[in-house]
């Protein structure tokens, strides 16, 4: 499939992921997160890719570039630059080479990077920036100042452009010029061998950090405490559960809007049984 | 200044402040110390805003938002305290205290959206389906940026308009159980996520290392950033063995994996 890919500027696209990166988390949600935001990243590269929906191999490609981009995802929006950036990367050599060009280590790669980059990403940020911008800026203010919350201001948005805007050029650049070096011989699936292996672990500590479910559970009196006993076993045993619950639901090709029923509505029912908390 | 303009001007700063974190990469502008201000600018008293938002910033100092958890809305708080400091001449800690329901409705607001938002998730995806791309990815920066400002919109406009005891009353309205009820289905949400991503990336024979990292991170407590670390350590090992001479007869034994199981 040959795509006339419709020749764009290199300031343009990264200008593209820079603004997009910042919007990630205008529809961040419990299930997937910034999925859709990073979607909304994805879109002016993808529809430069499939501009013509009238040829059905091209829509084709197309759903399937959509939905691959709507799974779970979850990172700092300034680092999320980068991954922005190199999925694009990854996307444009695809859309060359789709039969030497496996398509699941785009989110093989995303999933790698989505954990390293969101751990250094917010104690950059959140932790640091954030501290150091605000403790100066409450001084001045306690002394009556306007420039607290100025000052606090500037040193918050100067670093957060400049690492959005070089997070995202660097990722682009980046990656098409190590994927074209990868492309022949195995590093590529020596990569995908490494990306999935990464990835996989990446989820199952966020299995372990993000979902935190646990049983307020007692008999005799307080003295048998389901959860200490699990505990015991095997530290966050319930969010494993769920887990491994919700995937078997889906293998079973349950419709995934009754699985969101059933997640909304199990939890509230498991939490009034005192069950689950 | 009329109590109508003053509670839209104040809910407009919320919106603001909420968008800084939905459409602006968190810039800082959502803090309680800048809202805060800039309820004070538009409300014609800075030296309030200033002392309240200095106050809250205190308070909030410290709280790093990680995960999927909710932490007490300080910049809603802030937001509110400022108004109510600037148009009652209450003192910053009064202000304060009169601010909390308005935060706890701003929260109950947050997971009802928050839920709303991995339904139309959904949404999205058969919109996919169908080719009608526009309408999903629509549902991020139209749906959810509208969601997000209602969210901090109403409860402000709400508490300056009609007064906090209003606020009280619809938050006295949501039994117990429904709101620590959805906090567990906010839990289970995230389990599906997680799930659906796994279904895209779970191979034949690699099911262990999702186990590995989970269990690295249950037991030692490690962060997602140390497994991952851990994870290329792991994979360049195996890496040797899954690569090495069996590439003089590629083709042959290109296959061969060590983990493999006869799963399937």
């Amino acid at each position: 499939m040959a795509t006339a890919t419709k020749d764009v500027s290199l300031n343009k696209k990264v200008s593209q992921f820079f603004w997009r990166s910042w919007a990630i988390q205008a529809s961040w949600n419990y299930e997937r997160q910034m999925n859709m935001g990073f979607l909304y990243g994805m879109v002016p590269t993808l529809d430069r890719l499939y501009p013509d929906e009238s040829d059905p191999k091209q829509l084709a490609a197309k759903k399937e570039a959509y939905h691959r981009h709507m799974a779970f995802y979850n990172c700092t929006p300034q680092t999320s630059a980068f991954v922005l950036g190199l999925a694009a990367s990854m996307e444009e050599e695809y859309a060359k080479d789709p039969e030497n060009f496996d398509p699941d280590s785009i989110n093989a790669v995303k999933t790698s990077l989505m954990g390293p980059l969101s751990g250094i990403g917010d104690s950059f940020f959140q932790g640091t920036i954030r501290v150091i911008a605000f403790g100066l800026g409450v001084q001045l203010a306690q002394q009556g100042s306007i420039m607290g919350p100025i000052l606090a201001m500037l040193i918050s948005i100067v670093p957060s452009v400049l690492i959005t805007w070089f997070a995202a050029k660097i990722g682009y650049q980046g990656g098409h010029e190590y994927l074209s070096k990868l492309q022949g011989g195995d590093l590529m699936e020596k990569l995908m061998y490494v990306c999935g292996i990464v990835g996989l672990m990446s989820v199952g500590g966020m299995i372990a950090t993000l979902i935190g479910a646990t049983t307020p559970l007692q008999f005799a009196d307080g003295t048998v405490v389901i959860q200490d006993i699990l505990d015991g076993m095997m530290p966050q045993m319930i969010s494993l559960g769920l887990t491994g619950l919700m995937y078997w639901l889906i293998k079973k090709n349950v419709n995934t809007g009754w699985l969101l029923v059933i997640a909304i509505v199990g939890g509230i029912a498991l939490s009034a049984a005192g069950i689950l908390a | 200044m009329n109590t109508f303009i003053s509670a839209v001007l104040v809910g407009l700063v919320g919106v603001f402040c909420m968008w800084d974190s939905r459409l602006l990469g968190r810039l800082n502008f959502e803090q309680p110390l800048v809202g805060a201000t800039l309820v004070g600018l538009l409300l014609g008293d800075v030296p309030t805003g200033l002392a309240v938002g200095a106050a809250v910033e205190l308070v909030s100092m410290g709280l790093v938002q990680v995960g999927a958890a909710v932490p007490p809305d300080m910049v809603l708080g802030g937001i509110v305290a400022a108004a109510f400091a600037c148009l009652t001449d209450a003192s910053a800690e009064t202000a304060m205290t009169i601010a909390i329901p308005v935060a706890v409705l701003g929260q109950l607001l947050g997971i009802v959206f928050r839920s709303i938002i991995a339904a139309l998730t959904h949404v999205a995806d058969s919109a996919i389906d169908n080719g009608k791309f526009k309408t999903a990815y629509r549902m991020h920066i139209c749906a959810g940026s509208g969601l997000y400002a209602v969210m901090y919109f109403l409860p402000i406009f709400l508490a300056v308009f009609v007064g906090t005891d209003l606020v009280q009353a619809i938050v006295n309205m949501v039994p117990e159980w429904l709101s620590t009820g959805l906090n567990v289905s906010t839990k289970i949400m995230t389990a599906y996520g997680l799930a659906l991503l796994l279904t895209m990336m779970i191979k034949k024979g690699m099911t262990p290392f999702l186990f590995i990292g989970f269990l690295l991170a249950a037991y030692l407590n490690l962060s997602v950033i140390a497994v991952a670390l851990i994870g290329v350590c792991l994979a360049v090992v195996f890496m040797g063995f899954k690569f090495n001479g069996s590439h003089a007869a590629a083709g042959v034994d290109s296959d061969y994996d060590p983990l493999e199981d006869d799963e399937d």
